[in-house]
């Protein structure tokens, strides 16, 4: 088949069925920008659209959209593609848009052509209106390739303009460009045999998908998708057309290879790229782990979250409400100087007298004021493990700044091209354990929070692949907020307790991995990845990144903790707690060899991985015995928010496989590792 | 000869790629049979880094291990 010599099959003159139907509200057309990943694709839409930004769908890494007013129409943003099909989440996410968009401004990258032109052809055959974009001349006129604009309008048959987005140079014309996008030239025979499906499919860029396999899309209309080699023909095609436009279309003085980045090349060397990845790990944990899980916190948390916030709420509703009031007061140390009970049978306001006696006791020492409400409701919303009170300090004062620390990080790493290295480097280690490089990206995001890396396992290309990343992240990777409370106990446990610990979870991390790889049907999907020229992040874009993620997170995950807590609070109201932890009394003390008490760090545990290690601290244990707690909790339950967040993302019964399996493991590997050891 | 034996420095020109959705997958990125690529690394374990038409691409080792090569 050719698109520029004439064929063999007849095609009729006739008239064009609208194939992109016109918008209910024309001044509202839909303006998509599509794109290969790393072409500015951001830049473009953030210089486009105003302050208003709509960003939905997912987080993780790029499967979000954005949508924006630009002038009088509606402007968004698509995860980067190589090409419209529904190979991963992120095409099938952008292939929707496009199906529904009225005028596509496809973004390319002038050093890439060959690559990116492919989703060009593509849409054009989808018979949508295009504009190109052709990006990153600079970097084009650096590398010294010069391109034939005026030649590829000619060739494609869709109107082309020249930028360099970062410097704001040619954008000026992305609005004529819109008003100018056109249907461009497509293949003949092709055009035909869509045209005539027509009639079944609703329009020749949906035939077009129906054509090149896409089950999805066939499923919609009734029908069944095109066999794979209908694609192979209709992509070889493709791809030798684009390759013959460009031969014309570009000038590429220098032909041999070109020197890319030597920090590009170096993090992907078998001899550097090791080191580099430890230094980008030390610094990434210098970061989130010492700075934000630490400094700010402490102070996010601690002063304005327990000490202001969670402090005034309880107090105001103490006012009217029958209440005792237990004070601890401590020395620097941290330990209990002076604990006091006061009795207020009519609330605070009742008694003024009292409550000053109160504020006197606690005046200028730390202390920690305990306000046990009479009324049950009270205690469930507002008490100790209060669902209201709980959820708020946790969210707003412990997690958002990890969470924000931790995006922010992962947006840096990402704009610089680091990461798609990243996971070249370790494909080899997670093929092990059934995971291809790619997973390296929710893995680190586990030691910030499991709950937000579970929701970035999306990201994986197979059902396969998510259920092991999955796992792994439950039962064997500490969360920051538990991190902190394990170095803290290991530090007193000494070098051998440390390494001995580390010992068990990464090499029980390893073996269930093995285990599952063998034992899960199907095969993990090889690593096949593009590396981006290595760049200096730009601020801005590492800020919009890092706080629509963030905002994502917190939707999506806020109210699973809620009813985490609640579920804890109604647990402990109905006394079902001191039930749970009698009964896990024998296997505690006999087969884990730890105090009784262990056992309410354990169940704490289920309300906040970092409650579970903290309750360890008054133990008093021995070297051994915190390395069999640490492992017990380590792997033992994940806090309720990300058990929540796990059966929404791996369906209930998948989830709850995994939560049971999680709890016979920590028992018994902790109870095993206390056996040996003591 | 199989891509997977390229070293760094060495050249190869794609033979057969493997069949199925991956095979797409390469066409879409300019990887067809009959182009040049340049190996620019080889990771211990077989990960490969490839250059061609101005591009890096990684692929694991299986999947280069599934490609067919000739001297160019
Ligand atoms: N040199 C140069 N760099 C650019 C240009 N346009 C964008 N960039 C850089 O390219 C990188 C990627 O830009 P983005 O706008 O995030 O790309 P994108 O297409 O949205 O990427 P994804 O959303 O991951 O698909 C950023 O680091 C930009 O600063 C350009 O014209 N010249
Ligand atoms: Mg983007």
């Amino acid at each position: 088949m050719e698109h520029t010599s004439d064929t063999k099959i007849e095609h009729k003159p006739h008239k064009h069925l609208r194939t992109d139907a016109l918008p209910v509200n024309p001044l509202k057309a839909k303006v998509v920008l599509v794109g290969n990943p790393n072409v500015g694709k951001s830049v473009v839409f953030n210089y486009l659209s105003g302050l208003y930004v709509d960003v939905s769908n997912f987080p993780g890494t790029t499967v979000e959209v954005s949508k924006a007013a630009y002038l009088h129409y509606d402007l968004y943003d698509t995860p980067g593609i190589y090409g419209v099909s529904s190979f991963n989440d992120e095409e099938r996410v952008a292939r929707d848009i496009i199906l529904n968009g009225d005028v596509i401004l496809n973004i390319v990258d002038a050093v890439h052509l060959e690559r990116d032109l492919f989703l060009t052809q593509q849409l054009i055959d989808m018979g949508k209106r295009v504009g190109l974009i052709v990006n990153m001349l600079d970097e084009a006129r650096r590398q010294t390739i010069s391109v034939d604009l005026k030649r590829l309008e000619e060739e494609m048959g869709i109107p082309v303009i020249g930028t360099v987005a970062v410097k704001k140079q040619g954008l000026e014309e992305i609005h004529q460009l819109v008003s100018r996008a056109c249907e461009g030239r497509q293949n003949k025979a092709l055009h035909a045999e869509l045209h005539e499906m027509l009639a079944v499919v609703g329009s020749q860029a949906e035939a077009l998908m129906v054509l090149e396999g896409d089950g999805i899309v066939a499923a919609r209309h009734g029908i069944a998708p095109a066999d794979h080699s209908r694609r192979e023909e209709i992509y070889i095609d493709r791809r030798n057309r684009v390759n013959r436009i460009l031969q014309s279309a570009i000038t590429d003085v220098q032909t041999g290879r070109r020197v890319a980045s030597v920090l590009g090349r170096w993090s992907v060397s078998p001899i550097f790229g090791f080191p580099i990845l430890a230094l980008v790990l030390y610094a990434l944990y210098y970061f989130v782990g010492v700075f934000v899980a630490q400094d700010v916190v402490e102070f996010t948390e601690g002063r304005i979250g327990r000490e202001i916030v969670e402090f005034n709420i309880k107090a105001s509703v103490a006012q009217h409400a029958a209440t005792t009031v237990d004070v601890d007061v401590f020395n620097y140390a941290g330990d209990v100087l002076e604990n006091r009970s006061f009795r207020f049978d009519n609330g605070l306001s009742a008694d003024p007298v009292l409550w000053n006696e109160v504020r006197k006791f606690a005046d200028g020492e730390s202390a920690e004021f305990m306000f046990n409400y009479d009324n049950v409701w009270l205690v469930l919303f507002f008490g100790e493990f209060g669902a209201i009170t709980m959820t708020l300090t946790y969210l707003v004062f412990l997690l958002l700044p990890l969470v924000l620390g931790f995006y922010f990080a992962l947006s840096v790493l990402e704009d610089s091209g680091y990461l798609p290295r990243l996971a070249t480097l370790v494909d080899r280690f997670l093929r092990v354990i059934g995971l291809n490089g790619r997973a390296v990206i929710p893995i680190i995001l586990g030691f910030g929070c499991v709950t937000m890396a579970t929701i970035t396992t999306r990201l994986l290309g197979t059902q396969r692949e998510k259920t092991i990343a999955t796992t792994i992240l439950q039962l064997a990777i500490p969360c920051s907020a538990q991190l902190g409370v394990i170095a803290a106990l290991l530090a007193t446990a000494g070098a051998a307790a440390t390494l001995i610990y580390t010992f068990v979870i990464l090499s029980f991390l390893i073996s269930v991995g093995t285990v599952m790889n063998r034992s899960l049907p199907g095969e993990t999907s090889p690593l096949l990845i593009d590396l981006p020229m290595m760049r200096l992040p730009q601020l801005n874009n590492v800020i919009k990144k890092t706080s629509y993620k963030t905002w994502f997170f917190m939707k999506e995950a806020s109210p699973w903790f809620f009813i985490g807590a609640l579920t804890v609070g109604i647990l402990q109201v109905t006394n079902a707690l001191e039930h749970i932890m009698d009964a896990m009394e024998p296997l505690v003390v006999q087969w884990l060899q730890l105090p009784r008490e262990a056992a309410t760090a354990f169940v704490m545990g289920l309300v906040r991985r970092d409650f579970g290690a903290a309750g360890l601290y008054q133990l008093n244990l021995d070297p051994f015995q915190t390395v069999a707690a640490l492992v017990t909790i380590t792997l033992f339950v994940p806090c309720v928010a990300s058990l929540m967040v796990m059966l929404k993302e791996r369906g209930i019964k998948e989830g709850a496989l995994i939560w049971v399996g999680s709890l016979v493991l920590a028992m018994t590997v902790g109870g095993l590792v206390s056996q040996i050891l003591i | 000869m199989t891509l997977n034996t390229l070293t760094k420095g060495m050249r190869g020109r794609i033979d057969r790629l493997p069949t199925g959705d991956i095979r797409s997958q390469f066409i879409r990125l300019g990887l067809v049979e009959g182009a040049v690529v340049f190996c620019l690394e080889k990771l211990p374990g077989g990960t490969i880094v490839l250059e061609f038409s101005r591009q890096e691409v990684a692929l694991s080792g299986d999947l280069a291990r599934s490609i067919t090569i000739t001297q160019p």
